[in-house]
Protein backbone atom coordinates (compact mmCIF):
# COMPACT_ATOMS: atom_id res chain seq x y z
CA UNK A 1 0.00 0.00 0.00
CA UNK A 2 2.45 2.24 1.18
CA UNK A 3 6.16 2.82 -0.22
CA UNK A 4 8.23 2.00 2.07
CA UNK A 5 11.69 2.86 0.27
CA UNK A 6 12.54 6.28 1.52
CA UNK A 7 13.84 6.50 5.01
CA UNK A 8 11.53 9.15 5.70
CA UNK A 9 8.78 6.92 5.43
CA UNK A 10 9.97 4.17 6.97
CA UNK A 11 10.70 6.19 10.07
CA UNK A 12 7.20 7.64 10.09
CA UNK A 13 5.68 4.30 9.30
CA UNK A 14 7.57 2.60 12.21
CA UNK A 15 6.96 4.92 14.88
CA UNK A 16 3.33 5.33 14.25
CA UNK A 17 3.52 1.36 14.83
CA UNK A 18 5.77 1.70 17.82
CA UNK A 19 3.50 4.01 19.72
CA UNK A 20 0.41 2.20 18.67
CA UNK A 21 1.76 -0.80 19.26
CA UNK A 22 3.15 0.11 22.88
CA UNK A 23 -0.52 1.13 23.48
CA UNK A 24 -2.18 -1.92 22.66
CA UNK A 25 0.30 -4.10 23.99
CA UNK A 26 2.11 -2.98 27.11
CA UNK A 27 -1.17 -3.30 29.26
CA UNK A 28 -1.22 -6.71 28.09
CA UNK A 29 2.33 -7.24 29.19
CA UNK A 30 2.05 -5.31 31.88
CA UNK A 31 -0.84 -7.66 32.95
CA UNK A 32 1.58 -10.86 32.75
CA UNK A 33 4.49 -9.64 33.94
CA UNK A 34 2.42 -8.18 37.35
CA UNK A 35 0.75 -11.57 37.99
CA UNK A 36 4.33 -13.87 38.32
CA UNK A 37 5.28 -10.62 40.29
CA UNK A 38 5.76 -12.07 44.30
CA UNK A 39 4.03 -9.19 46.51
CA UNK A 40 7.15 -7.91 47.76
CA UNK A 41 8.43 -7.41 43.83
CA UNK A 42 5.10 -5.91 43.20
CA UNK A 43 4.41 -3.11 45.88
CA UNK A 44 7.64 -0.61 44.44
CA UNK A 45 7.60 2.63 43.66
CA UNK A 46 10.01 2.09 40.64
CA UNK A 47 8.23 -1.04 39.39
CA UNK A 48 10.80 -3.76 37.70
CA UNK A 49 10.51 -4.34 34.19
CA UNK A 50 10.01 -7.87 34.41
CA UNK A 51 9.75 -10.46 37.34
CA UNK A 52 13.32 -10.73 38.75
CA UNK A 53 12.20 -13.86 40.81
CA UNK A 54 9.08 -14.85 39.19
CA UNK A 55 6.45 -16.51 41.09
CA UNK A 56 3.36 -18.48 40.74
CA UNK A 57 1.91 -17.64 44.37
CA UNK A 58 -0.92 -15.56 42.49
CA UNK A 59 -2.17 -18.11 40.97
CA UNK A 60 -2.30 -20.51 43.16
CA UNK A 61 -4.06 -18.79 45.62
CA UNK A 62 -6.51 -17.64 43.05
CA UNK A 63 -7.07 -21.68 42.25
CA UNK A 64 -7.39 -22.71 45.89
CA UNK A 65 -7.70 -20.14 48.38
CA UNK A 66 -10.63 -17.67 46.61
CA UNK A 67 -14.54 -18.63 45.30
CA UNK A 68 -12.81 -18.06 41.73
CA UNK A 69 -13.26 -21.58 40.53
CA UNK A 70 -16.91 -21.29 41.34
CA UNK A 71 -17.20 -17.82 39.27
CA UNK A 72 -15.77 -19.17 36.44
CA UNK A 73 -18.53 -22.84 36.74
CA UNK A 74 -21.05 -20.40 37.08
CA UNK A 75 -20.28 -18.27 34.29
CA UNK A 76 -19.52 -21.27 32.00
CA UNK A 77 -23.05 -22.38 33.12
CA UNK A 78 -24.98 -19.25 32.22
CA UNK A 79 -23.09 -18.30 29.14
CA UNK A 80 -23.05 -21.51 27.97
CA UNK A 81 -26.66 -22.04 27.98
CA UNK A 82 -27.71 -18.60 26.81
CA UNK A 83 -25.15 -18.57 23.47
CA UNK A 84 -27.08 -21.84 22.71
CA UNK A 85 -30.35 -19.85 23.51
CA UNK A 86 -29.54 -17.14 21.31
CA UNK A 87 -27.90 -19.07 18.65
CA UNK A 88 -31.05 -21.72 18.18
CA UNK A 89 -33.31 -18.36 18.41
CA UNK A 90 -31.41 -16.71 15.60
CA UNK A 91 -31.06 -19.35 13.42
CA UNK A 92 -34.81 -19.79 13.06
CA UNK A 93 -35.38 -16.22 12.95
CA UNK A 94 -32.67 -15.67 10.45
CA UNK A 95 -33.68 -18.46 8.05
CA UNK A 96 -37.03 -17.08 8.18
CA UNK A 97 -36.18 -13.32 7.48
CA UNK A 98 -33.44 -14.89 4.50
CA UNK A 99 -35.81 -17.38 2.78
CA UNK A 100 -39.20 -16.14 2.83
CA UNK A 101 -41.45 -13.11 2.09
CA UNK A 102 -44.19 -12.11 4.28
CA UNK A 103 -46.03 -8.98 4.78
CA UNK A 104 -44.02 -7.17 7.27
CA UNK A 105 -40.83 -8.73 6.99
CA UNK A 106 -38.29 -6.17 6.09
CA UNK A 107 -39.99 -3.51 8.76
CA UNK A 108 -39.64 -6.50 11.99
CA UNK A 109 -36.24 -7.12 10.82
CA UNK A 110 -34.94 -3.80 11.46
CA UNK A 111 -36.75 -3.35 14.31
CA UNK A 112 -35.15 -5.81 16.04
CA UNK A 113 -31.99 -5.05 14.44
CA UNK A 114 -32.21 -1.43 15.90
CA UNK A 115 -33.35 -2.96 19.32
CA UNK A 116 -29.43 -3.82 19.50
CA UNK A 117 -29.43 0.09 20.16
CA UNK A 118 -31.53 -0.04 23.19
CA UNK A 119 -29.95 0.99 25.96
CA UNK A 120 -28.80 -2.11 28.47
CA UNK A 121 -28.71 -0.14 31.28
CA UNK A 122 -32.55 1.08 30.75
CA UNK A 123 -34.05 -2.15 29.54
CA UNK A 124 -32.51 -3.66 33.30
CA UNK A 125 -34.62 -1.43 34.92
CA UNK A 126 -37.59 -3.06 33.67
CA UNK A 127 -36.19 -6.63 33.62
CA UNK A 128 -35.52 -6.43 37.36
CA UNK A 129 -39.20 -6.13 38.36
CA UNK A 130 -40.26 -8.92 35.30
CA UNK A 131 -37.54 -11.22 36.87
CA UNK A 132 -38.88 -10.45 40.33
CA UNK A 133 -42.60 -11.26 39.46
CA UNK A 134 -41.73 -14.51 37.57
CA UNK A 135 -39.68 -15.70 40.35
CA UNK A 136 -36.26 -15.56 38.51
CA UNK A 137 -34.97 -13.17 40.50
CA UNK A 138 -31.16 -14.47 42.01
CA UNK A 139 -31.72 -17.51 39.50
CA UNK A 140 -29.53 -19.05 37.21
CA UNK A 141 -32.55 -19.15 34.27
CA UNK A 142 -33.43 -15.46 35.29
CA UNK A 143 -29.50 -14.19 34.09
CA UNK A 144 -29.29 -16.68 31.47
CA UNK A 145 -32.05 -15.10 30.18
CA UNK A 146 -31.60 -11.46 30.46
CA UNK A 147 -28.54 -12.01 28.15
CA UNK A 148 -31.20 -13.03 25.45
CA UNK A 149 -30.91 -9.25 25.26
CA UNK A 150 -27.40 -8.53 24.48
CA UNK A 151 -26.71 -10.82 21.25
CA UNK A 152 -30.35 -12.08 20.10
CA UNK A 153 -30.48 -8.42 17.27
CA UNK A 154 -26.86 -8.95 16.08
CA UNK A 155 -26.63 -12.79 16.15
CA UNK A 156 -30.29 -12.79 13.96
CA UNK A 157 -28.44 -10.83 11.54
CA UNK A 158 -25.46 -12.28 10.98
CA UNK A 159 -27.02 -15.63 10.16
CA UNK A 160 -29.70 -13.90 8.18
CA UNK A 161 -26.61 -12.55 5.84
CA UNK A 162 -25.30 -15.43 5.67
CA UNK A 163 -28.35 -17.13 4.59
CA UNK A 164 -28.83 -15.07 1.96
CA UNK A 165 -26.23 -16.26 -0.20
CA UNK A 166 -27.41 -20.09 0.60
CA UNK A 167 -28.85 -20.14 -3.29
CA UNK A 168 -32.98 -20.91 -3.71
CA UNK A 169 -32.11 -23.16 -6.10
CA UNK A 170 -30.58 -25.36 -3.32
CA UNK A 171 -34.09 -25.10 -0.91
CA UNK A 172 -36.59 -25.60 -4.32
CA UNK A 173 -34.70 -28.59 -5.61
CA UNK A 174 -35.16 -30.19 -1.89
CA UNK A 175 -38.70 -29.12 -1.90
CA UNK A 176 -38.89 -30.27 -5.60
CA UNK A 177 -37.97 -33.64 -4.25
CA UNK A 178 -41.42 -32.86 -1.23
CA UNK A 179 -38.87 -32.24 1.11
CA UNK A 180 -40.74 -30.20 4.29
CA UNK A 181 -39.52 -26.92 5.03
CA UNK A 182 -38.13 -28.05 8.26
CA UNK A 183 -36.34 -31.02 7.34
CA UNK A 184 -34.63 -28.70 4.17
CA UNK A 185 -33.45 -26.58 6.85
CA UNK A 186 -32.01 -28.94 9.32
CA UNK A 187 -30.60 -31.53 7.14
CA UNK A 188 -29.37 -29.34 3.89
CA UNK A 189 -28.89 -25.57 5.50
CA UNK A 190 -27.43 -26.23 8.98
CA UNK A 191 -24.68 -28.38 7.75
CA UNK A 192 -23.29 -25.81 5.39
CA UNK A 193 -23.67 -23.48 7.86
CA UNK A 194 -21.15 -24.44 10.52
CA UNK A 195 -18.92 -21.41 10.63
CA UNK A 196 -21.62 -18.92 11.02
CA UNK A 197 -23.29 -20.90 13.48
CA UNK A 198 -20.05 -21.15 15.40
CA UNK A 199 -19.58 -17.59 15.48
CA UNK A 200 -22.90 -16.22 16.59
CA UNK A 201 -22.67 -18.84 19.38
CA UNK A 202 -19.03 -17.57 20.42
CA UNK A 203 -20.51 -14.26 19.68
CA UNK A 204 -23.41 -14.14 22.23
CA UNK A 205 -20.88 -16.64 24.33
CA UNK A 206 -18.20 -13.68 24.51
CA UNK A 207 -21.52 -10.88 25.94
CA UNK A 208 -22.63 -12.87 28.92
CA UNK A 209 -18.82 -14.08 29.71
CA UNK A 210 -17.97 -10.21 29.57
CA UNK A 211 -20.94 -8.68 31.65
CA UNK A 212 -20.95 -6.86 34.51
CA UNK A 213 -23.84 -4.51 34.69
CA UNK A 214 -26.83 -7.56 34.94
CA UNK A 215 -25.07 -9.97 36.99
CA UNK A 216 -24.30 -7.86 39.66
CA UNK A 217 -27.35 -6.54 39.16
CA UNK A 218 -29.60 -9.79 39.02
CA UNK A 219 -27.79 -12.19 41.21
CA UNK A 220 -27.46 -11.43 44.99
CA UNK A 221 -26.35 -14.86 46.03
CA UNK A 222 -22.41 -15.27 46.13
CA UNK A 223 -22.98 -18.77 44.96
CA UNK A 224 -24.47 -18.22 41.81
CA UNK A 225 -22.12 -15.18 41.24
CA UNK A 226 -20.58 -14.65 37.65
CA UNK A 227 -16.34 -13.84 36.85
CA UNK A 228 -17.47 -10.00 36.20
CA UNK A 229 -18.96 -9.33 39.73
CA UNK A 230 -16.80 -12.18 41.58
CA UNK A 231 -13.61 -10.65 40.57
CA UNK A 232 -14.64 -6.52 41.37
CA UNK A 233 -16.04 -8.25 44.80
CA UNK A 234 -12.78 -10.38 45.69
CA UNK A 235 -9.96 -8.22 44.49
CA UNK A 236 -11.01 -4.50 44.48
CA UNK A 237 -13.64 -4.19 47.80
CA UNK A 238 -13.39 -1.11 50.16
CA UNK A 239 -10.64 -2.62 52.79
CA UNK A 240 -8.22 -4.39 50.23
CA UNK A 241 -6.76 -3.94 46.84
CA UNK A 242 -4.89 -7.26 45.77
CA UNK A 243 -3.23 -6.40 42.76
CA UNK A 244 -1.00 -9.27 42.41
CA UNK A 245 -4.01 -11.90 42.69
CA UNK A 246 -6.13 -9.16 40.32
CA UNK A 247 -3.83 -9.51 37.92
CA UNK A 248 -3.73 -13.73 38.21
CA UNK A 249 -7.31 -14.34 38.29
CA UNK A 250 -8.11 -11.68 35.53
CA UNK A 251 -5.61 -14.41 33.23
CA UNK A 252 -7.60 -16.87 34.59
CA UNK A 253 -10.77 -15.60 33.86
CA UNK A 254 -9.62 -14.23 30.04
CA UNK A 255 -7.99 -17.97 29.31
CA UNK A 256 -11.15 -19.65 27.84
CA UNK A 257 -12.33 -16.63 25.86
CA UNK A 258 -9.15 -16.09 24.46
CA UNK A 259 -8.32 -19.10 23.20
CA UNK A 260 -11.96 -19.83 21.68
CA UNK A 261 -11.32 -16.73 20.12
CA UNK A 262 -7.80 -16.83 18.56
CA UNK A 263 -9.00 -20.56 17.09
CA UNK A 264 -12.04 -18.89 15.38
CA UNK A 265 -11.03 -14.99 14.98
CA UNK A 266 -11.30 -15.47 11.26
CA UNK A 267 -14.84 -16.68 10.81
CA UNK A 268 -15.77 -13.96 13.62
CA UNK A 269 -14.30 -11.16 12.20
CA UNK A 270 -16.10 -11.58 8.68
CA UNK A 271 -19.43 -12.16 10.93
CA UNK A 272 -18.80 -9.30 12.86
CA UNK A 273 -18.12 -7.11 9.75
CA UNK A 274 -20.47 -8.81 7.61
CA UNK A 275 -22.88 -6.12 6.09
CA UNK A 276 -21.01 -3.00 6.81
CA UNK A 277 -18.32 -3.65 3.96
CA UNK A 278 -19.19 -4.91 0.57
CA UNK B 1 -18.80 -22.78 -1.31
CA UNK B 2 -18.21 -25.85 -2.92
CA UNK B 3 -20.80 -28.00 -0.79
CA UNK B 4 -23.26 -25.62 -2.01
CA UNK B 5 -22.66 -26.13 -5.80
CA UNK B 6 -22.32 -30.09 -5.44
CA UNK B 7 -25.69 -29.86 -3.58
CA UNK B 8 -27.35 -28.23 -6.46
CA UNK B 9 -25.95 -30.53 -9.28
CA UNK B 10 -27.32 -33.54 -6.88
CA UNK B 11 -30.81 -32.36 -7.09
CA UNK B 12 -32.38 -31.01 -10.51
CA UNK B 13 -34.73 -28.27 -10.45
CA UNK B 14 -37.74 -28.87 -11.52
CA UNK B 15 -39.56 -26.50 -13.80
CA UNK B 16 -42.41 -26.34 -11.20
CA UNK B 17 -40.44 -25.08 -8.12
CA UNK B 18 -41.02 -21.57 -7.73
CA UNK B 19 -37.74 -19.23 -5.98
CA UNK B 20 -37.28 -17.75 -2.79
CA UNK B 21 -40.68 -19.71 -1.60
CA UNK B 22 -43.44 -17.54 -2.60
CA UNK B 23 -46.30 -20.00 -2.07
CA UNK B 24 -49.03 -18.54 0.85
CA UNK B 25 -48.31 -22.16 3.18
CA UNK B 26 -44.79 -22.02 2.81
CA UNK B 27 -44.45 -18.08 4.19
CA UNK B 28 -46.17 -19.22 6.96
CA UNK B 29 -43.80 -21.70 7.88
CA UNK B 30 -41.91 -18.76 7.81
CA UNK B 31 -43.69 -16.83 9.94
CA UNK B 32 -43.48 -20.11 12.73
CA UNK B 33 -39.64 -20.26 12.45
CA UNK B 34 -39.50 -16.45 13.59
CA UNK B 35 -41.89 -17.15 16.32
CA UNK B 36 -39.91 -18.25 18.98
CA UNK B 37 -37.03 -15.60 18.39
CA UNK B 38 -40.09 -12.96 18.32
CA UNK B 39 -41.12 -14.27 21.17
CA UNK B 40 -38.12 -14.21 23.32
CA UNK B 41 -37.14 -10.70 21.91
CA UNK B 42 -41.18 -9.70 23.31
CA UNK B 43 -40.30 -10.77 26.68
CA UNK B 44 -36.98 -9.62 27.36
CA UNK B 45 -36.21 -6.74 24.90
CA UNK B 46 -39.34 -4.84 23.90
CA UNK B 47 -41.36 -4.95 27.21
CA UNK B 48 -39.15 -3.65 28.80
CA UNK B 49 -38.54 -0.98 26.87
CA UNK B 50 -41.63 0.40 26.34
CA UNK B 51 -42.43 -0.37 30.13
CA UNK B 52 -39.05 1.87 31.29
CA UNK B 53 -40.67 4.32 28.63
CA UNK B 54 -43.81 4.23 30.40
CA UNK B 55 -42.58 4.17 34.17
CA UNK B 56 -40.55 7.70 33.21
CA UNK B 57 -44.49 8.90 33.85
CA UNK B 58 -44.69 7.54 36.63
CA UNK B 59 -43.34 8.15 40.36
CA UNK B 60 -42.12 4.69 41.67
CA UNK B 61 -39.54 4.42 44.67
CA UNK B 62 -38.22 1.72 47.25
CA UNK B 63 -40.95 3.00 49.78
CA UNK B 64 -44.01 2.62 47.44
CA UNK B 65 -46.22 -0.41 46.60
CA UNK B 66 -47.42 0.70 43.08
CA UNK B 67 -46.41 3.54 40.60
CA UNK B 68 -48.37 6.29 40.77
CA UNK B 69 -48.81 8.85 37.40
CA UNK B 70 -47.03 11.58 37.77
CA UNK B 71 -47.11 12.80 33.95
CA UNK B 72 -44.21 15.06 32.61
CA UNK B 73 -43.34 15.80 36.45
CA UNK B 74 -39.77 13.22 36.44
CA UNK B 75 -38.66 15.38 33.47
CA UNK B 76 -39.72 19.00 35.25
CA UNK B 77 -37.06 17.48 37.84
CA UNK B 78 -34.76 16.50 35.34
CA UNK B 79 -34.89 20.59 33.84
CA UNK B 80 -34.01 21.90 37.37
CA UNK B 81 -31.01 19.03 38.55
CA UNK B 82 -27.51 20.36 37.53
CA UNK B 83 -26.66 16.08 38.17
CA UNK B 84 -28.66 14.76 35.27
CA UNK B 85 -27.11 17.69 33.09
CA UNK B 86 -23.55 16.78 34.29
CA UNK B 87 -24.34 13.61 33.33
CA UNK B 88 -24.96 14.90 29.77
CA UNK B 89 -22.32 16.92 29.63
CA UNK B 90 -19.78 14.06 30.99
CA UNK B 91 -21.15 11.31 28.54
CA UNK B 92 -21.17 14.35 25.16
CA UNK B 93 -17.14 14.63 26.32
CA UNK B 94 -16.54 10.92 26.97
CA UNK B 95 -18.19 9.90 23.29
CA UNK B 96 -16.69 12.64 21.31
CA UNK B 97 -12.74 11.90 23.07
CA UNK B 98 -13.35 8.06 23.00
CA UNK B 99 -14.61 7.56 19.17
CA UNK B 100 -12.33 10.38 17.91
CA UNK B 101 -9.46 8.38 19.83
CA UNK B 102 -10.57 5.29 18.32
CA UNK B 103 -11.10 6.32 14.98
CA UNK B 104 -7.73 8.07 14.57
CA UNK B 105 -5.85 4.76 16.69
CA UNK B 106 -7.88 2.00 14.76
CA UNK B 107 -7.17 3.74 11.39
CA UNK B 108 -3.82 4.07 11.93
CA UNK B 109 -3.06 0.51 12.50
CA UNK B 110 -5.24 -1.28 10.09
CA UNK B 111 -3.14 1.22 7.65
CA UNK B 112 0.16 -0.70 9.50
CA UNK B 113 -1.75 -3.93 9.33
CA UNK B 114 -2.26 -3.94 5.60
CA UNK B 115 1.75 -3.32 4.83
CA UNK B 116 3.79 -6.45 4.00
CA UNK B 117 6.42 -6.59 6.89
CA UNK B 118 7.32 -9.70 8.79
CA UNK B 119 5.65 -10.42 12.10
CA UNK B 120 2.37 -8.94 10.72
CA UNK B 121 0.59 -12.41 11.09
CA UNK B 122 1.32 -12.36 14.31
CA UNK B 123 0.86 -8.65 15.40
CA UNK B 124 -3.05 -8.79 13.74
CA UNK B 125 -3.92 -11.28 15.70
CA UNK B 126 -2.75 -10.16 19.26
CA UNK B 127 -4.22 -7.17 18.77
CA UNK B 128 -7.68 -8.42 19.01
CA UNK B 129 -7.20 -9.80 22.30
CA UNK B 130 -8.36 -6.09 24.16
CA UNK B 131 -11.83 -6.88 21.91
CA UNK B 132 -12.55 -10.14 24.18
CA UNK B 133 -11.27 -9.73 27.54
CA UNK B 134 -13.94 -9.39 30.53
CA UNK B 135 -14.60 -5.92 31.15
CA UNK B 136 -13.91 -6.31 34.47
CA UNK B 137 -10.45 -7.71 33.73
CA UNK B 138 -9.62 -4.81 31.34
CA UNK B 139 -10.82 -2.13 34.61
CA UNK B 140 -8.25 -4.09 36.51
CA UNK B 141 -5.55 -3.79 33.78
CA UNK B 142 -5.39 0.26 33.57
CA UNK B 143 -6.77 0.22 37.29
CA UNK B 144 -3.32 -0.87 37.95
CA UNK B 145 -1.44 0.97 35.38
CA UNK B 146 -2.99 4.67 36.49
CA UNK B 147 -2.68 2.69 40.55
CA UNK B 148 -1.50 6.23 42.63
CA UNK B 149 1.48 4.60 44.74
CA UNK B 150 2.67 1.50 42.30
CA UNK B 151 1.04 2.62 38.89
CA UNK B 152 3.69 1.65 36.27
CA UNK B 153 2.29 5.16 34.58
CA UNK B 154 3.64 7.58 36.88
CA UNK B 155 6.83 5.54 37.04
CA UNK B 156 7.17 5.73 33.50
CA UNK B 157 6.52 9.59 33.35
CA UNK B 158 8.42 10.39 36.43
CA UNK B 159 11.57 8.46 34.57
CA UNK B 160 10.52 10.95 31.64
CA UNK B 161 11.08 13.93 33.65
CA UNK B 162 7.36 15.02 32.79
CA UNK B 163 5.99 14.90 36.51
CA UNK B 164 8.34 15.39 39.43
CA UNK B 165 6.13 13.23 41.78
CA UNK B 166 3.21 10.12 41.56
CA UNK B 167 -0.20 11.63 40.48
CA UNK B 168 -3.61 10.22 41.95
CA UNK B 169 -4.76 9.73 38.64
CA UNK B 170 -7.90 8.35 39.76
CA UNK B 171 -8.59 11.00 42.63
CA UNK B 172 -8.93 13.85 40.07
CA UNK B 173 -11.64 15.00 37.27
CA UNK B 174 -9.31 15.07 34.51
CA UNK B 175 -7.12 11.90 35.85
CA UNK B 176 -10.19 9.62 36.34
CA UNK B 177 -11.73 11.34 32.58
CA UNK B 178 -8.23 10.10 31.06
CA UNK B 179 -8.19 6.61 32.65
CA UNK B 180 -11.82 6.01 31.46
CA UNK B 181 -11.41 7.19 28.10
CA UNK B 182 -8.18 5.62 27.62
CA UNK B 183 -9.21 2.30 28.77
CA UNK B 184 -11.95 2.58 26.31
CA UNK B 185 -10.29 3.52 23.34
CA UNK B 186 -7.85 0.71 24.00
CA UNK B 187 -10.63 -1.95 23.64
CA UNK B 188 -12.60 -0.53 20.74
CA UNK B 189 -9.63 -0.39 18.66
CA UNK B 190 -9.55 -3.89 17.37
CA UNK B 191 -12.94 -3.33 16.05
CA UNK B 192 -12.55 -0.72 14.56
CA UNK B 193 -9.22 -2.17 12.70
CA UNK B 194 -11.05 -5.07 11.66
CA UNK B 195 -13.84 -2.91 9.95
CA UNK B 196 -11.38 -1.07 8.43
CA UNK B 197 -8.96 -4.05 6.99
CA UNK B 198 -12.07 -5.42 5.81
CA UNK B 199 -12.68 -2.30 3.85
CA UNK B 200 -8.78 -2.20 2.28
CA UNK B 201 -9.44 -5.64 1.43
CA UNK B 202 -10.97 -4.56 -2.00
CA UNK B 203 -9.03 -1.21 -2.91
CA UNK B 204 -8.35 -1.10 -6.22
CA UNK B 205 -4.74 -2.27 -6.06
CA UNK B 206 -3.93 -1.06 -10.00
CA UNK B 207 -5.54 2.40 -9.38
CA UNK B 208 -2.51 3.10 -6.89
CA UNK B 209 -0.09 2.17 -8.93
CA UNK B 210 -1.04 3.79 -11.11
CA UNK B 211 -1.14 7.17 -9.45
CA UNK B 212 2.32 6.24 -8.21
CA UNK B 213 3.49 5.99 -11.91
CA UNK B 214 2.05 9.74 -12.39
CA UNK B 215 4.26 10.71 -9.78
CA UNK B 216 1.84 10.33 -6.46
CA UNK B 217 4.02 9.82 -2.79
CA UNK B 218 2.08 8.02 0.12
CA UNK B 219 0.40 10.71 1.18
CA UNK B 220 -1.41 11.61 -1.35
CA UNK B 221 -2.08 7.92 -2.37
CA UNK B 222 -3.84 8.19 1.28
CA UNK B 223 -5.80 11.58 0.87
CA UNK B 224 -6.60 10.73 -3.00
CA UNK B 225 -7.43 7.06 -2.68
CA UNK B 226 -7.19 4.99 0.22
CA UNK B 227 -9.34 7.44 2.52
CA UNK B 228 -12.07 8.23 -0.13
CA UNK B 229 -12.04 4.84 -0.58
CA UNK B 230 -12.83 4.18 3.15
CA UNK B 231 -15.41 6.28 3.31
CA UNK B 232 -18.53 4.51 3.79
CA UNK B 233 -16.68 2.16 6.04
CA UNK B 234 -15.80 5.32 8.23
CA UNK B 235 -18.95 6.16 8.55
CA UNK B 236 -20.35 3.23 9.43
CA UNK B 237 -17.51 2.79 12.34
CA UNK B 238 -18.05 6.47 13.65
CA UNK B 239 -21.96 5.49 14.16
CA UNK B 240 -21.34 2.51 15.83
CA UNK B 241 -18.74 3.85 18.10
CA UNK B 242 -21.00 6.31 18.62
CA UNK B 243 -23.71 4.10 19.92
CA UNK B 244 -21.46 1.54 21.84
CA UNK B 245 -19.85 4.57 23.36
CA UNK B 246 -22.94 6.19 24.71
CA UNK B 247 -23.99 3.02 26.47
CA UNK B 248 -20.44 2.20 27.97
CA UNK B 249 -20.61 0.76 31.31
CA UNK B 250 -18.41 -1.72 32.91
CA UNK B 251 -15.23 -0.37 32.42
CA UNK B 252 -16.42 3.05 33.69
CA UNK B 253 -18.21 1.74 36.88
CA UNK B 254 -15.11 -0.96 37.88
CA UNK B 255 -13.03 1.48 37.37
CA UNK B 256 -13.80 4.50 38.72
CA UNK B 257 -17.32 4.24 39.84
CA UNK B 258 -18.39 7.32 38.03
CA UNK B 259 -16.14 9.15 40.94
CA UNK B 260 -14.08 11.18 42.09
CA UNK B 261 -17.56 12.54 43.20
CA UNK B 262 -19.48 12.67 39.68
CA UNK B 263 -16.64 13.00 37.39
CA UNK B 264 -17.08 10.26 35.60
CA UNK B 265 -20.73 9.82 35.65
CA UNK B 266 -21.80 9.54 32.31
CA UNK B 267 -25.69 8.30 31.45
CA UNK B 268 -25.65 4.99 31.92
CA UNK B 269 -23.67 5.46 35.30
CA UNK B 270 -26.26 7.79 36.48
CA UNK B 271 -29.17 5.48 35.00
CA UNK B 272 -27.85 2.57 37.34
CA UNK B 273 -27.56 4.34 40.45
CA UNK B 274 -30.84 6.22 40.54
CA UNK B 275 -32.42 2.78 39.92
CA UNK B 276 -30.65 0.59 41.57
CA UNK B 277 -28.82 2.43 44.32
CA UNK B 278 -31.56 4.74 45.15
CA UNK B 279 -34.41 2.56 43.59
CA UNK B 280 -36.01 5.64 42.27
CA UNK B 281 -37.94 3.53 39.36
CA UNK B 282 -39.35 6.29 37.69
CA UNK B 283 -36.52 9.19 37.94
CA UNK B 284 -34.18 6.33 36.42
CA UNK B 285 -36.30 5.65 33.53
CA UNK B 286 -37.00 9.45 32.68
CA UNK B 287 -33.59 9.83 32.43
CA UNK B 288 -32.90 6.87 30.47
CA UNK B 289 -35.66 8.21 27.88
CA UNK B 290 -33.71 11.27 27.17
CA UNK B 291 -30.42 8.98 26.48
CA UNK B 292 -32.67 6.45 24.29
CA UNK B 293 -33.29 10.50 22.82
CA UNK B 294 -29.34 10.57 22.55
CA UNK B 295 -28.79 7.77 20.88
CA UNK B 296 -31.73 7.53 18.43
CA UNK B 297 -29.89 10.05 15.72
CA UNK B 298 -26.78 7.54 15.28
CA UNK B 299 -29.22 4.32 15.45
CA UNK B 300 -31.44 6.23 12.42
CA UNK B 301 -27.90 6.81 10.27
CA UNK B 302 -26.71 3.28 11.02
CA UNK B 303 -30.01 1.56 9.87
CA UNK B 304 -30.39 3.46 6.97
CA UNK B 305 -27.01 2.60 6.09
CA UNK B 306 -27.71 -1.05 6.47
CA UNK B 307 -30.99 -0.81 4.32
CA UNK B 308 -28.97 1.25 1.57
CA UNK B 309 -26.58 -1.90 2.11
CA UNK B 310 -28.97 -4.31 1.03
Amino acid sequence: MFDLSSRQAKIVFFAALAVIGFFLFFPLYWLVISSLKANAELYRVVPTPFPTMPSLEHFIRALTAGKLPMYLMNSLITSTCSAALVTLLALYAGFSFAKYRYFGRQPVMLFMLSAQMFPFGLLLISIYPLMSELNLLDTRPGLILSYIVFALPVSTYMLYSYFTQVPDELIDAARADGASDLRIFHTIVIPISIPPIVTVFLYSFMWSWNDLLYSMTLIVSDEKRTIGPGLLLTYLNEVNSDWGGAMAASLIASAPIVAAFMFLQRYFIQGVTAGAVK
Amino acid sequence: MAVIENNVGAYPVSPHANRGGLKAGQNRIGLLLLLPAAVAFAAVILYPFLSALGLSLFEYTVEMMEPRFIGFENFYKIASDPDVWAAFWTTAIYVVLTTTGTLVAGLGWALIMNQQFAGRAVLRSLSLLPWVLPSTVSAFIWGWIFNSRYGVLNALLMELGLIDYPQAWLSTPEGAMLAVVLTKIWLSIPLFMSFFLAGLQNLDKEQIDAARVDGAGNWAVLRDHILPHLRPVLMIVVVLGVIGNLQQFDTIYALTGGGPVRATTVLSVEVYRRAFEQWDIGFASAVGVLWVAALLPPAFLYLRMLVKGN
